[in-house]
């Protein structure tokens, strides 16, 4: 087995095939920065240019961009609360109130070096799982994929502190956006209204780019100024600064990893999913969960962390099943299939080299776009000192631009520009928009799933209480649920205890 | 050069407006073709048929009587129907053709209505390799050995039976396969793409699953898979029952078809040129290659083949549509 990992670390280690990893990586980071790009266009784009390519260096290419597609979308969702990929979205929360108090370089700093961290140790565990990959992914059916959703809604909606009605509220509204469009089990449309654009249902990325970018850009609009408050704050920030702050919080960067790892291996729920998830435990885990939102480097060391080590371990079911995690899976699985390599139970056996070789470069890339990210901090905190009437012009029309590009409709546009509104609001009247994105990713998994496991146990309940991995869902769902009533006792019992921790972090 | 000129191309295609695509003038004797080509795909990068299109269309360029590029372009809205009324509504003059899914084109005109083409008056060019043919499997820990205990089993109790949503080709396939079969089912709906329904079966989810035969095979090898009867006039898996063994000869017209179209009224000229230029890419090295390392059959279809192709599946389809009506 080692030798298969340093075989594909040999193959890796050719000055051209090198190269295309660099090339991949450059690519990666521009269009993981520019809002609607991301992974899959770039993948898709690259397409033409491998076929003449050895499947090898191919692969390399491939791994380069979805190496470092996430470290370019970190760096404008803190600088422009404009989630450059999807996953992203997770890390605008608190990336982007850094930017606002100056220490823009600081979360970059962070959101690189926990994207570099992340990576190691999301091909470190991939490697030591990939021989009995295939076994995990079976573990995960239905029932299973149901109350992974549940749990992933259930850990989130505990993070909205005191706006727990706020949140359900934007969460419901984000389960009734989901379930537009086709009906996966019964089939036909709904609540699409006679529009064909919303028989596939509301995109997720324009919808993303609208509350997050459009809204950011309504806000700061009428607000005036720009995006830092003072110019001296962002001249103090430095590249190590950011690195340091990763380091001080191994245990986020621990946890992040872990979550990624373990929900990127089983297909389905994705890296945006994966990013608030990790978000939103480590909101709980710490003392001091009021701080999110308002600025907490962990709020962009635990989401970079995890989804680099997910864009790792999504490669599992991938590639032992054929089943992509994602759009940009989907085409990077087309990419194999043009090579000649199929993914499936044989791919493991007859391509190790190319595997391995793969999960390396896609590493590297993660560490190399991390540096080459630390190094323009400095340049690119600037932009948070210009003026408004500059930068919201600018954003605007590339973030439409970009929503329009994601497949050349321009229905999408429109769907931006709706839910940058409904975005604003939000932001207005103090609703969590963490509830309504994680509601609209979850929505349409957690419906089919459910009917599937219905159908499965006959339209009863015991398929969910006979399946080992779904009973510990259950009882994991109830206890994050508990937790904050079980704070809540506590803090009653004992003020001055819970005061003196909150006080002391 | 060419490939520098064609990427220059194929990304300002997908990053920027359509209108920056610039046609790059071709000086020959032979008129067409003067410019570059677009394939419509109507699916989203790296389904099926966007991989056969990428790996054919290439190939395709190589045999027109013109050095033009052949530009694959996805368009998958509203499940593929607006790349389809797209490739309806160009202009015939050979510049713009595109690949259709049969039968998943009648399952998406039954479900939204006949809608802004009608399929009997495209200009067909050929098809991208023969139609794939189903097989039943279960998976290899299932306690179902052979044909017969799938059949003992229908017998006590429904055979669940994994497949894609109702809008999918699987679920046509799998609802007349089953109703040709004489078994009795419960679908477990909803799972999403080929391989995602097989796998299901495999993990246990349903008891068997109806897929074409590249995706069972590849799972049959890899050990996971097993199949129980195989829908072909002749079965490719050794020793187990056929279409003709089991006396259901209709099972072999359960296919999917990858037919190339161009708008309708294309010149016969065009279209004959164009015809051509498929069928030797069909048997080109490079296509026959991946073809044998996918277990597909690329065999090359005149127009009019075609045309009956999709005449022979319509009326193969229209029998049997009252079993797919759903929701």
């Amino acid at each position: 087995m080692l030798d298969m990992w340093l075989g594909g670390l040999q193959g890796l280690l050719h000055i051209d095939v090198l190269l295309f990893v660099l090339l991949g990586m450059v690519i990666g980071l521009v269009f993981g920065a520019i809002p609607g790009l991301g992974g899959t266009t770039a993948i898709a784009l690259l397409m033409p240019l491998t076929y003449g390519m050895e499947p090898f260096t191919a692969l390399a290419l491939a791994g380069g961009v979805m190496g470092s597609v996430p470290m370019g979308g970190s760096i404008t969702s803190i600088l422009l609360n404009t989630p450059g990929t999807a996953p992203n979205a997770a890390t605008c929360l608190d990336g982007h109130p850094l930017a606002q108090q100056g220490k823009a370089g600081l979360a970059i700093g962070a959101a690189g070096s926990a994207n570099a961290l992340g990576a190691i140790i999301g091909t470190v565990s991939v490697l030591a799982v990939l021989p009995i990959a295939s076994d995990l992914v079976l573990l995960f059916g239905p029932p299973e994929f149901f109350l992974m959703g549940l749990f992933a809604l259930a850990v989130v909606a505990t993070t909205s502190h005191g706006k727990a009605l706020r949140g359900l509220v934007a969460g419901g509204l984000g389960l009734m956006i989901a379930f537009v469009g086709y009906n996966d089990i019964a089939g036909g449309e709904r609540f699409t209204f006679g529009v064909e654009y919303l028989w596939d249902g509301i995109h997720l990325v324009p919808a993303l780019i609208g509350l997050f970018a459009v809204a950011e850009m309504i806000h700061l609009m009428i607000k005036g100024g720009s995006v830092a408050k003072s110019a001296a704050a962002v001249k103090i920030t430095s590249m190590t600064s950011g690195l340091v702050e990763t380091f001080r919080h191994w245990p986020t960067v621990l946890r992040g990893s872990f979550i990624g790892t373990t929900v990127g291996a089983i297909p389905g729920l994705g890296g945006t999913v994966v990013a608030f998830l990790s978000y939103s435990v480590t909101a709980q885990a710490s003392k001091n969960p009021e701080s999110f939102g308002k600025g907490n480097i962990q709020g962009v060391i635990a989401p970079e962390a995890a989804i680099c080590a997910h864009d790792c371990s999504a490669l599992i079911p991938t590639l032992t099943f054929g089943i992509p995690a994602g759009a940009e899976m989907a085409v990077f699985m087309g990419l194999l299939i043009i090579h000649g390599m199929q993914p499936g139970p044989l791919m493991l056996r007859d391509h190790q080299v190319e595997i391995y070789g793969l999960i390396w470069a896609l590493t590297a890339s993660c560490v190399l776009a991390s540096f080459v990210g630390l190094l323009f901090v400095r340049p690119l905190s600037k932009i948070t000192l210009l003026d408004s009437g500059i930068l919201v012009p600018l954003v605007l029309s590339t973030a439409l631009a970009g929503s329009f590009a994601i497949d050349m409709t321009i229905e999408n546009v429109v769907v931006t520009a709706v839910f940058g509104v409904l975005g604003y609001m939000m932001m207005r009247y103090d609703y969590p928009r963490l509830m309504i994105v994680v509601a609209l990713v979850l929505g349409g998994n957690i419906e089919r799933n459910f009917h599937q496991s219905m159908l499965m146990g006959d339209g009863g309940w015991s398929v969910f209480f006979s399946r080992t991995i779904s009973i510990i869902l259950m009882i994991a769902t109830v206890a994050v649920l508990l937790l904050p009533v079980f704070r809540g006792v506590l803090q009653q019992f004992h003020p001055r205890k819970v005061q003196a921790e909150r006080g002391h972090s | 050069m060419k490939r520098f000129t064609r990427r220059e191309i194929v990304i300002s295609a997908s990053v920027a407006a359509p209108a920056l695509i610039l046609p790059r003038i071709a000086h020959s004797a032979a008129a067409f073709p003067a410019k570059n080509i677009q394939f419509v795909i109507p699916y989203a990068p790296g389904g099926g048929f966007d991989i056969y299109v990428r790996v054919i269309a290439p190939v395709m360029e190589k045999y027109l009587p013109n050095k033009v590029s052949i530009i694959p372009i996805n368009v998958a809205a509203g499940a593929g129907s607006r790349g389809v009324a797209q490739l309806y509504r160009a202009k015939p003059d050979g510049y713009t053709v595109g690949i259709l899914n049969i039968p998943g084109m009648f399952i998406l005109q039954q479900q939204q209505g006949a809608g802004a083409y009608d399929l009997s008056k495209f200009s067909w060019i050929g098809s991208m390799g023969e139609g794939e043919r189903y097989v039943i499997s279960v998976g290899s820990k299932s306690p179902l050995k052979t044909y017969a205990d799938l059949k003992a089993l229908s017998a006590k109790r429904p055979v669940k039976l994994s497949v894609t949503g109702p809008e999918g080709t699987a679920f046509a396939a799998t609802m007349i396969g089953a109703q040709l079969l004489g078994l009795k089912t419960q679908l477990i709906t909803g799972y999403k793409g080929s391989a995602d329904y097989v796998v299901a079966a495999i993990r246990g989810d349903s008891d068997a699953v109806i897929a074409t035969i590249p995706t069972t095979l590849r799972f049959v090898r890899g050990g996971t898979l097993r199949p129980l009867a195989s829908f072909e006039t002749h079965s490719s898996f050794p020793g187990i029952p056929d279409a003709t063994t089991l006396g259901q000869p209709e099972l072999d017209n359960i296919s999917v078809e990858r037919l190339i179209a161009a708008p309708p009224g294309l010149p016969v000229d065009i279209q004959n040129t164009l015809s051509t230029a498929l069928a030797k890419a069909l048997a080109d090295p490079v296509v026959v290659k991946w073809a044998k390392e996918n277990d597909l059959i690329m065999k090359p279809r005149t127009p009019q083949e075609t045309a009956r192709i999709i005449a022979d599946q319509r009326a193969f389809f229209d029998k049997w549509k009252k079993y797919l009506v759903t929701g």
